[in-house]
């Protein structure tokens, strides 16, 4: 039964015209995620006593003002001559979906499946013909018993999550109160700081092969169905965690614990030999290279842990070797990579999700700071990185409303089926009791 | 150098005369009449008063004649001012604004063609050289109906934007006057291709609850002149009706017309009509003579239906596929200038000075009696006109009535900013037009207003208005915002 009716679709142009002729150059962080793309869901409960369409239409206002600071987002994309992607700032408008779905918020929350979920979220493939093919797409649902659910896909090309949280916000701001808080900044990313460099500095050499690794390998295959799964840890279970793993609970963050204790589920659940299954790790660059929270463009970068050796049961080890591989992400480290990156000019991007498990670290990925309403903050934030091949993902999200040092937190997971319903009933998942906020499709009885 | 210079005083030399010809000709009463009065007032000083006296007893009038001489004369003046027809005034009006978020750019327009149009690329590529030539600025707006992917130009749609349109300038309208909608007598609402039952007149009597005895009317299918043939039939009906108002609607709804097929001269509408609308209100009544911002002069209706030809030139018809559009013929430009010709001709006498009538009948002549080779004569209407507001029907009509008129570019500045901004608004440009000469302080009193406009049928109607106060650039108005930017140089090709 189709309960996400779809409405109608347009073209939301930015209230004031560009200055012509701009351009807007992609980085190479940027360039390499070329074959990804986003979603991100949020869920609102909405106001009484609204008439259908009214939300919407505010909504959408405000995004068309809001499309006047980010002439990056309506421009299209080009190959320069060198080949590489950059955005001609043409005015063009981002595409909006609207649709109605029946039944109220929570009742659509309640028995959600990851099918159901990207309903909610409107994407077209790049055209052979990029030029008129829109980079970000949104989605709004109305839900007709009350309730909304905002829905932003865009290309991973121009923005990665946190960047996209960062629209979402602006977005709110706008809607609630006319202007934006904190605009965002448009930049180059940032070259090596001359007098941070230590003379005969080794360069981060496993960065840049991980990197290479990936460019060099042929394209992946798709063919198992995934299925992601959302589970809530309340902050005593991750303490429980982390000091399950080291006797000090300071020495390791609730990120470490969590991708330490997954790696070692998934690993089982994949039946993996002699030591861990392939991970990369995934964090954002931001704070490390001194980048504000506007920035706008991609700064997370992937960086391969290494599991060989590492039994199904040694925690601590899993946790020590991800620790390790965190602390030698600094500021030298990307710039040896951005370095590396600028000097290869692949003209093939690799598929950055394509082959190993991947965690991504998105805990200080602000959503439920994006009020549209007064006093309404998103009930859940959804977080997708497509397409899903490769082993899987794990995403570790932040909590709503939580203050800033509970240690509870979100994990969206995506795993083939079959092993998703094998990690729900493992053992050490199961010692954290976690709420299962999104599970498996319910199969009809 | 010594070349030029003669050709320059010669030049100048001409202007000088022709300056001291036109100021002698057109004031030749004054010049006649002063010397006659000061010779007479010469005389009778001469005379002295005890001569004017003699005369005066001499002349031996009785109360009789002169009884009868003075109601001769007040029933003269009587017959004169009874038979006099009504002065016809513009209290105000109001162009309605259509919000910044239907704004379409043209990255926007040629992408929503590239997908809606995506076997027939050829058709696209077209679109896009009309586009880049066709003088429309990235501000111009169609309605929401028709920025959906795919279009759906509903009939609900298509009654949502006239009520938009219409409501949002008449609340614009009656804001601004004071008007009530019990004072309204007259009703006329033009709006060429969407002609619903009820009709528009008849949702917007719904609307404001108009009296029930009002006088309404409703225009349809007369294309983008249909502004001026309500002008004229609503002068008529206040010369029929004393002491009234006349509320004019001028508008044209995109929505139902937006040409889905990919015929070539079909599409050319696509890109160039827009969202827009005005409302005028019209008085007979003497006290508005203050308040009033135009007084109507001349209406000037010119028809070429007869001429199969101009009759077939705008063209509504179903394409191969059987989607409906409008025809535009290659020979469009031709027989507006034919038709304008026409119009001229019939207008010219009314509004030239006597210099210029003189010029062109003597060049007639000599032409018909002399040598036919003699150049004719193009009056220059700079003479008659402070203001020109030509229908921003496309750049060409501007361009080529620009070089028929020898027009500077200062007097159809209106009209391609209007064009750049709003886009081909129909019926309503005109009002745009007159609202953006307004908004830049340039409407003083006594200045005289040419408005002249096209459509299908084909015909060219002119009106002309005379500036009853000086006006001062108001706040409101579609130009509020914007007015400071213009005028902007439009480039011949705009790089798409």
């Amino acid at each position: 039964m189709a309960e996400v009716s779809f409405i109608c679709k347009r073209t939301v142009i930015s209230t004031k015209p560009v200055q012509p002729a701009k351009f807007c150059p992609l980085s190479v962080l940027d360039r390499v995620m070329e074959r990804n793309y986003l979603h991100i869901v949020l869920y609102y409960q909405s106001p009484v006593e609204q008439s259908p369409g009214e939300l919407t239409k505010k909504l959408r206002e405000a995004n068309a003002e809001m499309l006047s600071s980010f002439p990056i987002i309506t421009g299209r994309l080009l190959k320069t001559p060198e080949g590489h992607w950059t955005i001609k700032c043409n005015d063009a408008g981002m595409r909006m979906v609207e649709a109605r779905a029946k039944g109220s918020v929570e009742e659509w929350l309640q028995n959600l499946d990851r099918e159901k979920e990207l309903q909610l979220v409107h994407w077209e493939e790049m055209f052979h013909k990029p030029y008129f093919w829109s980079t970000f797409y949104v989605k709004v649902t109305e839900f007709e018993e009350g309730g909304i659910a905002i829905g932003l896909s865009c290309t991973h090309l121009l923005s990665d999550p946190p960047c996209a949280t960062m629209l979402m916000k602006a977005w709110a701001d706008m809607t609630l109160g006319g202007k934006m808080i904190s605009p965002p900044l448009f930049h180059p990313l940032p070259g090596r700081r001359p007098g941070n460099t230590k003379t005969n500095h080794d360069p981060y050499v496993e960065l840049v092969d991980h990197y290479k690794s990936y460019i060099d390998m042929p394209a992946p295959v798709f063919d198992t169905k995934q299925a992601t799964v959302t589970l809530r840890f309340e902050d005593e279970f991750v303490r429980r965690c982390i000091t399950g793993i080291s006797s000090e609970e300071s020495s390791r963050t609730p990120f470490e614990a969590l991708a330490a204790l997954f790696w070692v589920v998934v690993s089982k659940v994949k039946g993996t030999k002699g030591g861990l299954t392939n991970m990369s790790i995934c964090l954002d660059m931001r704070k490390v290279l001194g980048l504000d929270r506007g920035f706008f463009g991609n700064c997370m970068v992937y960086n391969k842990v290494n599991g060989d050796g590492i039994e199904g049961h040694e925690l601590c080890e899993a946790a020590n070797a991800i620790k390790e591989v965190v602390k030698k992400m600094d500021a030298d480290g990307i710039m040896d990579l951005i370095e590396w990156l600028e000097a290869r000019n692949c003209q093939n991007p690799p598929w950055m999700n394509g082959y190993d498990l991947i965690c991504v670290n998105l805990e200080d990925v602000d959503s439920y700071s994006a009020l549209f309403e007064d006093n309404a903050r998103p009930l859940r934030a959804s977080y997708y990185i497509e397409p899903p091949v490769g082993e899987g993902q794990i995403l570790i999200l932040p909590l709503p409303a939580g203050a800033r040092d509970t240690f509870s937190r979100v994990v969206m997971i995506t795993l083939p089926e079959n092993e998703v319903k094998k990690l729900l009933e493992d053992a050490l998942i199961q010692e954290l009791s976690p709420t299962i906020l999104m599970g498996l499709k319910k199969m009809p009885s | 150098m010594p070349q030029v210079l003669p050709n320059f005083s010669n030049s100048v030399k001409l202007k000088y005369v022709k300056l001291g010809y036109q100021y002698l000709v057109n004031h030749i009463l004054t010049f006649l009449l002063i010397p006659i009065m000061v010779g007479i007032l010469f005389q009778i000083i001469l005379l002295g008063p005890e001569e004017m006296l003699k005369i005066w007893q001499s002349l031996d009038i009785d109360l009789v004649q002169i009884l009868c001489s003075s109601f001769l004369i007040i029933l003269i003046c009587t017959l004169y001012f009874m038979s006099k027809p009504r002065s016809i005034y513009l209290v105000d009006y109001a162009c309605y604004k259509p919000p910044v978020t239907y704004r379409v750019p043209f990255s926007t327009f040629m992408e929503h063609s590239r997908l809606i149009l995506k076997d027939n690329l050829k058709s696209v590529d077209f679109q896009m050289r009309i586009l880049e030539r066709s003088g429309l600025g990235e501000e111009t707006c169609l309605p929401p109906a028709i920025q959906y992917i795919p279009p759906t130009p509903t009939m609900e749609a298509a009654r949502g934007e006239a009520e938009e349109v219409i409501f949002s300038a008449i609340d614009s309208l009656m804001q601004k006057t004071g008007i009530k909608a019990k004072d309204i007598d007259i009703l006329i609402v033009n709006c060429s291709l969407f002609s619903p039952t009820p009709s528009l007149s008849a949702m917007v009597v719904n609307k404001y609850k108009l009296r029930s005895n009002i006088k309404s009317y409703n225009l349809s299918g007369m294309g983008c002149s249909a502004g001026l043939i309500s002008m004229d039939l609503a002068r008529d009906l206040l010369q029929a009706h004393p002491n009234s108002y006349a509320l004019v609607v001028s508008t044209e709804i995109i929505t139902p017309n937006y040409y889905q097929g990919s015929e070539r001269a079909m599409l050319l509408p696509n890109c160039l009509f827009r969202m827009g609308g005005a409302a005028i209100l019209l008085s007979n009544k003497s006290r508005d003579k203050r308040r009033a911002k135009y007084r109507l002069v001349h209406v000037v209706r010119t028809h070429k239906g007869s001429d199969d030809k101009a009759y077939k030139c705008v063209y509504e018809q179903e394409d191969s596929e059987g989607k409906v559009g409008i025809n535009l013929s290659k020979d469009l430009m031709v027989i507006a200038g034919e038709a304008l010709k026409s119009n001229i001709t019939t207008i010219g006498p009314l509004v030239l000075p006597a210099s210029e009538q003189i010029l062109f009948l003597f060049t007639l002549i000599g032409r018909k009696i002399f040598n036919p080779k003699w150049r004719p004569y193009i009056p220059d209407f700079k003479q008659a006109f402070e203001h020109f507001c030509i229908h921003a029907g496309g750049r060409a009509v501007i361009d080529e009535l620009q070089k028929n008129l020898q027009l500077s570019s200062e007097h159809v500045e209106a009209s391609r900013m209007t064009l750049h901004r709003f886009g081909n608004t129909s019926s309503s440009s005109l009002w745009y037009e007159l609202s953006y000469i307004e908004a830049k302080g340039r409407m003083k009193k006594g200045d005289r207003v040419w408005q002249i406009a096209f459509g299908s049928g084909f015909k060219c109607n002119s009106a002309v208005w005379k500036c009853n106060r000086t006006i001062k650039t108001t706040t409101d108005g579609p130009w509020q915002d914007c007015i400071d930017r213009y005028p902007v140089h439009i480039p011949e090709i705009v790089k798409l």
